[in-house]
């Protein structure tokens, strides 16, 4: 499946990036295909384009702030958890976001 | 609970606070170079008598008094989105003016975006005054409201908790800044800059708003000096011919610890991961006994982030240094000394995140939409 997200931790120079990179590998390790964007101090990095998003199956939102521009996720299917739960444990994140897809086609 | 939890008030403060810390920053360096200089910071600079010192100092100064309304605006556009913006400027303005401090904005912030969602919420306008809504009824009722509130109910109480709160840390004896010191760094070292440690700094820096730096310096020391101590624990395991990290984990030290010297104490997540528990009463340990000695000593950095680039900016560096010193020495040598040995056999496996080691998700932590 194709996963976009967004990570943004408070400080936004260190937790951002772990949560990006960990959530990159597990998505990719289990044969999805996954973009992150970072909000971090410096500004929005890997910033998301439109048909990313429109293609997208599932969103991961892995922040601990506010995040700019959450209205291009309206309507889709949105799991949002502390930055936090994506450093510890982003291979069971991953997992959990193939259950809520199966749940959402299964209805 | 779960409409406290809805309400997610960590998480507006917590927004404002991502806000705020480039401007303590940026700020903090201004006035401490000008004052390291000899300027002084002033609130008007009258042509041809001013040094550039005195204006460094004085455009920290400006930075740092703004702090509140920080907050306030911060707090307020994380509830309410950019109709927040105006009334949590307004607001904070007004809790600076009350005396309220950084308390009074933190509060001033919550009670102007709450104010102004409600308004968007529920006072319907008929199609014809809808261009009303931004321009007149959110900015002007909801600074209304919220300033009178500010002014007449909860100002004076909050300026009255706030300077109770102040005298109170400043006439702590040395056994009393030994405890508070150690609390300090035990509670920022021990998640490696997730929430504990975030909401303990929340905590320092209303301190530090109101003038008392010594707490967010503890703070901040720790964060420094715990993935130093993690580097120095390999050399010492060294000498006692003990390996105590795999080569993956010495490929983290390689980054983790020049990201201590600038204070990003995130570095050293992958290798706790590994091994949490020895490693946590490492950084524990560590960090009690640096934060103590930082109380103690009176290490009172006017930058709240920088790791090294604190020291210059405190009345005396030596204090910084030797609370760095003994925090890298604990942690190095608790962790050298605890570390289990790894075997040859176990360096030569490539340990790759592996999902069954992964702590289970809480699922109060997940919201699905």
């Amino acid at each position: 499946m194709k996963i976009v997200g967004v990570a943004a931790c408070t400080v936004g120079i260190a937790h951002t990036y772990i949560a990006q990179e960990k959530m990159e590998n597990a998505g990719k390790k289990a044969g999805h295909e996954i973009a992150i964007e970072t909000q971090g101090t410096i500004g929005t990095e890997n910033e998301l384009s439109s048909q990313q998003i429109q293609e997208a199956d599932i969103v991961i939102l892995a922040a601990d702030v506010k995040i700019a521009g959450r209205e291009r996720f309206e309507g889709k299917r949105i799991i949002q958890v502390p930055t936090d739960v994506a450093v510890k444990s982003p291979n069971k994140l991953i997992k959990k976001a193939e259950e809520v897809l199966k749940q959402k086609q299964a209805q | 609970m779960n409409k406290l939890k809805e309400l997610n008030l960590k998480g507006h403060l917590l927004t404002a606070i991502s806000y705020l810390i480039p401007i303590v920053c940026g700020a903090g360096f201004l006035i401490a170079i000008g004052m390291g200089f000899g300027g002084t910071s002033t609130d008007q600079l009258v042509p041809g008598e001013f040094s550039i010192w005195d204006v460094l100092a004085t455009m920290g100064g400006a930075g740092l008094g703004l702090l509140p309304v920080v907050i306030a605006t911060g707090i307020s556009y994380s509830i309410a989105g950019k109709p927040g913006i105006a009334p949590g400027f307004i607001i904070g303005l007004t809790a600076n003016a009350i005396g309220a401090g950084f308390i009074g904005g933190i509060l001033g912030g919550f009670l102007s975006g709450y104010l102004a969602i409600s308004l968007i919420k529920y006072f319907k306008v008929p199609k014809w005054a809808k261009g009303l809504m931004p321009t007149l009824v959110i900015p002007f009722f909801t600074s209304l409201i919220g300033g009178l509130i500010m002014v007449y109910i909860i100002g004076a109480p909050i300026a009255a908790f706030t300077s109770l709160l102040t005298n109170a840390l400043e006439s702590l004896g040395s056994s009393s800044l030994l405890m508070f010191g150690g609390v300090v760094g035990l509670l920022s070292g021990i998640d490696y800059g997730g929430p504990i440690n975030k909401t303990v700094f929340a905590f320092v820096l209303t301190l530090q708003a109101e003038g008392i730096n010594g707490p967010i310096t503890a703070l901040q020391l720790v964060n420094t000096a715990t993935p130093i101590g993690f580097g120095l624990a390999f050399f010492i395991a060294k000498l006692f011919r003990k390996n105590i990290y795999t080569p993956v984990e010495t490929e983290a030290l390689k980054s983790a610890v020049p990201m201590g010297f600038i204070n990003i104490v995130e570095g050293v997540i992958p290798i706790v991961m590994n091994d949490i528990v020895r490693c946590l009463i490492a950084t524990a340990v560590g960090g009690a006994a640096g934060g103590a000695v930082s109380m103690v000593l009176g290490a009172d950095a006017t930058v709240p982030f920088g790791g090294v680039l604190m020291l210059p900016t405190m009345t005396n560096p030596w204090t910084g240094v030797a609370a760095l010193v003994v925090n890298i020495l604990v942690t190095g040598f608790t962790l050298a000394l605890i570390k289990k040995h790894k075997s040859e056999e176990e360096l030569s496996l490539v340990t790759e995140d592996d999902e069954d080691d992964e702590e289970d998700i809480d699922l109060d932590d997940i919201k699905v939409m």
